[in-house]
């Protein structure tokens, strides 16, 4: 039978201040060709300068992917014509990427699996083409953007092994702050290569390229094992070639045809020299890696967290980012992601905005969720709280000031308001003698309608029991 | 008209200094003998306007410094803002660079006043100044021979005294040889030791900016200017010094090399016999001289053609029409054929020669074959070196293997013009700091030079010695 064996390569556009080699800014996103300098646009003279941050996010993703970090590197000159190419070479690594033998893990049936990194390497982007009528424009902002290149060796066996891989490895890129991950936007970008036996040898590798979504991943790989089973039933002998993802019809379109390897003539690049990366330099950069989400998850689980909220955590990184910090001041870790995951999650959804953008602080959940720990309020009144300080800056003493809601716990108080309403709910009195409990829970409403919801739930239903009881022996 | 530029530059400033004379009265002498000299054809561009204008906005400023005012004339293929540069190339022709080279930013702080754009080799590719866009450049001593390459109009453009100091490269000997056959002296400084940010490169690992003078003090003076560290070449070193420090000391005592290499059979007997006198000379004033053997020296020329040719077939990849430069007329399909013409069309037949050797040296298994290969033998050149001048202060030889030759001949022989370069290829691949300085006349009348070759960033040493040479050896008096 044929199986499918795909590797996978992924570009990220690493998220340092300037580019790669040169000192423009790495911004995305500005007017076309205004990030650009004489080293960009490849002109006579110039040579690459070296960014010190490409270094340490290189280093800092070669940790983060369990990768052996290489010791003495240098950078090499791949050799080719090509427009967006502004020197018409590209400075790339191939004899000492940054990171060799590494892998990411993922679980899925059950299973775990380690999917193994070849190795990965720091590269300069090329400039961006636009394709119009009979000509092409070129935007030389992104011309020497850092990139990192994560190779894997061919040792996934299915579309579920590369989305899960692809997911994972962005959790841990985003997670780890090498990169924004972000896929629509091009800094990150997947690019399959799949091929079938029904052996040990591997088939012929055909590379799927342009592809903008995990799951266009996943589909691109499942058509070429249809289109390729196909063909090689079929009796057609593969050839090594690129095909592109079009993602209208869902389709794999052939781009070229590797005739005899390409032949990039690679050499070391003469104007960078050599880098030696010392232990002390590996340490400093393991030191700045936060909890990846896989390390996180484990952490969550412990203190109590269920499934559900741990995984809207981690899908939102800065709120695991502020439940890490309200963590680390000793406030309660499920109170505290509970609130965070419910209430503010959706109104930050709602309002496509980040925590930070959202007038809510770290300091007034904190103050809610000890409130909230020591049964000065319900989870009602939080409720209020929070949606006041979504909308408005404030201090939570404040609001609850403000609005009267600080929680009635003293027991005289509230026994005149349940005096108050057993004399005006005979009724209810009266059905619980007969033993019905829902009137608990009417009258339990009734009391905090008179409260405003400031009666302190516990407190509250211990007086009412107690009063009813009173009753119920006269 | 006046003759102000026949003096030394200490005398220049002097009269500047006393308000005898002014820039602008530097300035139009030195057009003057440009105009003068025309058929050498030394320059490429003129920067007459902006140096005139330049020169009279220097009037009422303060003469700070000894190059102050001094006019200067720079190799094309130092990109300069605003000023055509070449590399005598169609393919530059009409290159107006957008920003200053790293020299050129120095040069400017110190007001020295750039007068034109010397003519070279194409791209820095030649040894004769034949392959030029413009044609080749004389010989100041002998209008009818080459002036050498690849800074050759930067060699006669001193050599006539056009211009009193100028810049050229050097990756295999293109500074020092046409020194040599044009009688002055010309410095190839340690690699690093001066920025490369816009030079356009043609063998990265090996090329270095230098200066080409008159005289050694005026050779340490204007390195002074043109040294030390600079963030936007990485390959640059930290080091600032004064290279006049030395000058006027004695030499006795120092130990001196000299390469057995360096004297074969190959080498012209007349200038093999001056080097001798050398010798002779300076053993009387107490210098130790061995002849030593330096390994593997002898691959040089191979590894260079190597080594060189491949980082040109990458560094000159860009000039390919899209953004800058010549662009073909042809009405293309494609852009492989707009590249294909743009290129065919855009280099002469030596550099296209070059760009395809060093293209076949990089391709598939040759990149092992050869070029992985011909960097382990660099390396070990570099050790031999390094294993000599741990016991020699300095070595020396003769910068060529023989006399300038008539312009036309060894057009024909591709590997002339790396034979040419036999014995300053060898400085380049180590990175050393290399000299030539004039030490006197063949009976053709044609000078010969002399090679000081030091330990990495020495140079005040060489220049020690070699003013020393030029001030009491018989043959060096002479220029």
């Amino acid at each position: 039978m044929l199986k499918p064996t795909i590797g996978i390569e992924v570009h990220c556009e690493l998220k340092t201040n300037s580019k790669a080699f040169s000192p423009s800014s790495n911004t995305y996103g500005e007017v076309p060709n205004k990030k650009a300098n004489v080293i960009d646009l490849g002109y006579p003279g110039v040579l690459p300068t070296l960014n010190k941050g490409l270094l340490d996010l290189g280093i800092k993703c070669a940790l983060a992917l369990n990768c052996k970090v290489t010791k003495e590197i240098f950078f090499d000159r791949k050799n080719y014509f090509y427009p967006d190419n502004p020197k018409n070479f590209q400075i790339t690594q191939n004899n000492t990427p940054i990171g060799t033998c590494g892998y990411v893990e993922i679980e899925y049936d059950g299973k775990k699996k380690k999917i193994e990194i070849e190795e990965i390497h720091m590269e300069e982007d090329t400039c961006k083409s636009i394709h119009e009528n009979d000509y092409t424009l070129l935007n030389f902002n992104r011309a020497g953007i850092p990139l990192i290149e994560i190779v894997t060796k061919p040792c996934i066996e299915n579309e579920k092994e590369a989305v899960l891989y692809l997911e994972n490895l962005r959790e841990i890129l985003l997670y780890a702050g090498v990169s924004d991950v972000k896929i629509e936007e091009g800094s990150m970008r997947c690019e399959p290569n799949i091929s079938l036996s029904d052996s040990d040898k591997l088939g012929t590798k055909i590379e799927v390229k342009n592809i903008s979504s995990i799951s266009a991943v996943k589909e691109s790989i499942l058509y070429e094992i249809e289109r390729q089973t196909k063909l090689i039933n079929d009796g057609v002998k593969l050839k090594e070639e690129t095909r592109r993802w079009d993602d209208k019809s869902k389709t794999t379109i052939l781009m070229r045809v590797k005739e005899t390897g390409n032949d990039y003539r690679y050499f070391p690049e003469p104007d960078i020299p050599k880098v030696i990366i010392d232990d002390k330099w590996i340490e400093d950069i393991r030191k700045t890696i936060p909890l990846l989400p896989n390390e996180l998850r484990k952490k969550y689980k412990e203190l109590g967290i269920n499934d559900v909220t741990i995984s809207s955590l981690i899908q939102n990184k800065e709120l695991s980012v502020v439940l890490n910090e309200l963590i680390d001041m000793n406030i309660n870790p499920v109170l505290s992601a509970n609130i965070l995951t419910g209430d503010i999650l959706s109104y930050l959804n709602k309002k496509y905005i980040t925590f930070k953008e959202s007038n809510i602080t770290i300091d007034n959940i904190k103050d809610i969720v000890n409130l909230l720990d020591n049964n000065e309020i319900s989870s009602k009144i939080a409720k209020v709280i929070i949606a006041e300080l979504l909308e408005k800056e404030g201090d939570v003493s404040t609001i609850i000031k403000d609005k009267g809601l600080k929680q009635i716990s003293n027991t005289d108080e509230l026994v005149k308001v349940i005096e108050n309403i057993l004399d005006n709910n005979l009724k209810s009195v009266e059905d619980y003698k007969n033993g019905l409990d829902r009137s608990i829970k009417f009258l339990m409403g009734q009391i905090m309608k008179e409260t405003k919801g400031q009666a302190n739930p516990k407190v509250a239903n211990e007086l009412l029991i107690s009063e009813l009881e009173n009753k119920t022996k006269l | 008209m006046s003759r102000y530029l026949d003096l030394s530059i200490k005398k220049i400033n002097e009269k500047l200094k006393n308000k005898e004379i002014t820039p602008l009265d530097l300035v139009n002498e030195c057009f003057d003998r440009i105009e003068e000299n025309k058929e050498y054809n030394a320059f490429i561009t003129l920067n007459k306007e902006e140096a005139i204008r330049f020169a009279k906005s220097l009037e009422d400023k303060e003469v700070d410094n000894l190059l102050f005012g001094i006019p200067i004339a720079i190799k094309d293929n130092i990109v300069t803002k605003d000023l055509k540069t070449t590399c005598a190339s169609k393919m530059l022709s009409n290159f107006i660079p957008i920003y200053d080279a790293t020299v050129i930013k120095k040069i400017k702080e110190k007001n020295m006043i750039i007068v034109g754009k010397l003519n070279m080799d194409e791209f820095a590719m030649g040894s004769s100044n034949q392959t030029s866009f413009y044609g080749p450049v004389l010989n100041s001593k002998d209008k009818t021979r080459v002036a050498g390459g690849s800074s050759g109009g930067s060699a006669t453009c001193v050599g006539m005294n056009m211009a009193p100091l100028a810049l050229g490269s050097d990756t295999g000997g293109s500074i020092r040889q046409p020194s040599a056959f044009n009688g002055i002296v010309g410095l190839k400084p340690t690699y690093g030791r001066v920025s490369r940010y816009g030079l356009i490169a043609f063998g990265s690992s090996l090329d270095q900016i230098g200066p080409i003078t008159r005289n050694v003090y005026e050779n340490a003076l204007l390195l002074n200017v043109l040294c030390g560290k600079d963030e936007k070449d990485l390959t640059s070193v930290d080091t600032s010094e004064d290279f006049t420090r030395l000058i006027g000391e004695d030499i006795s005592d120092m130990k001196v090399a000299v390469p057995k290499f360096y004297m074969s059979d190959v080498i012209n007997p007349e200038i093999r016999n001056k080097i001798e006198e050398v010798i002779s000379f300076i053993e009387k004033n107490n210098v130790k001289v061995d002849y030593v053997d330096i390994d593997y020296i002898e691959y040089s020329v191979p590894l260079y053609q190597i080594i060189a040719l491949a980082e040109a077939s990458s560094n000159l990849a860009r000039f390919d029409g899209v953004r800058y430069g010549y662009v073909t007329d042809k009405k293309v399909e494609s852009i492989d054929d707009m590249y294909k013409y743009t290129r065919k069309e855009g280099f002469g037949d030596e550099v296209k020669r070059r760009l395809m050797i060093g293209s076949y040296v990089l391709s598939g298994k040759n990149a092992k074959t050869y070029y992985y290969k011909a960097l382990k033998i660099r390396k070990s050149i570099s050790d031999s070196f390094d294993e000599i001048l741990s016991k020699y202060d300095l070595i020396i030889g003769p910068t060529t293997t023989d006399f300038a030759y008539k312009i036309g001949e060894g057009e024909t022989d591709a590997i002339k013009s790396f034979t040419d370069d036999l014995l300053t290829i060898p400085v380049n691949m180590a990175g050393l700091p290399g000299m030539s300085i004039p030490v006197g006349y063949g009976n053709n009348k044609l000078p010969i030079g002399m090679q000081i070759i030091g330990n990495k960033f020495d140079e005040a040493k060489m220049y020690k010695f070699a003013s020393y040479i030029e001030k009491n050896f018989e043959g060096g008096k002479l220029c």
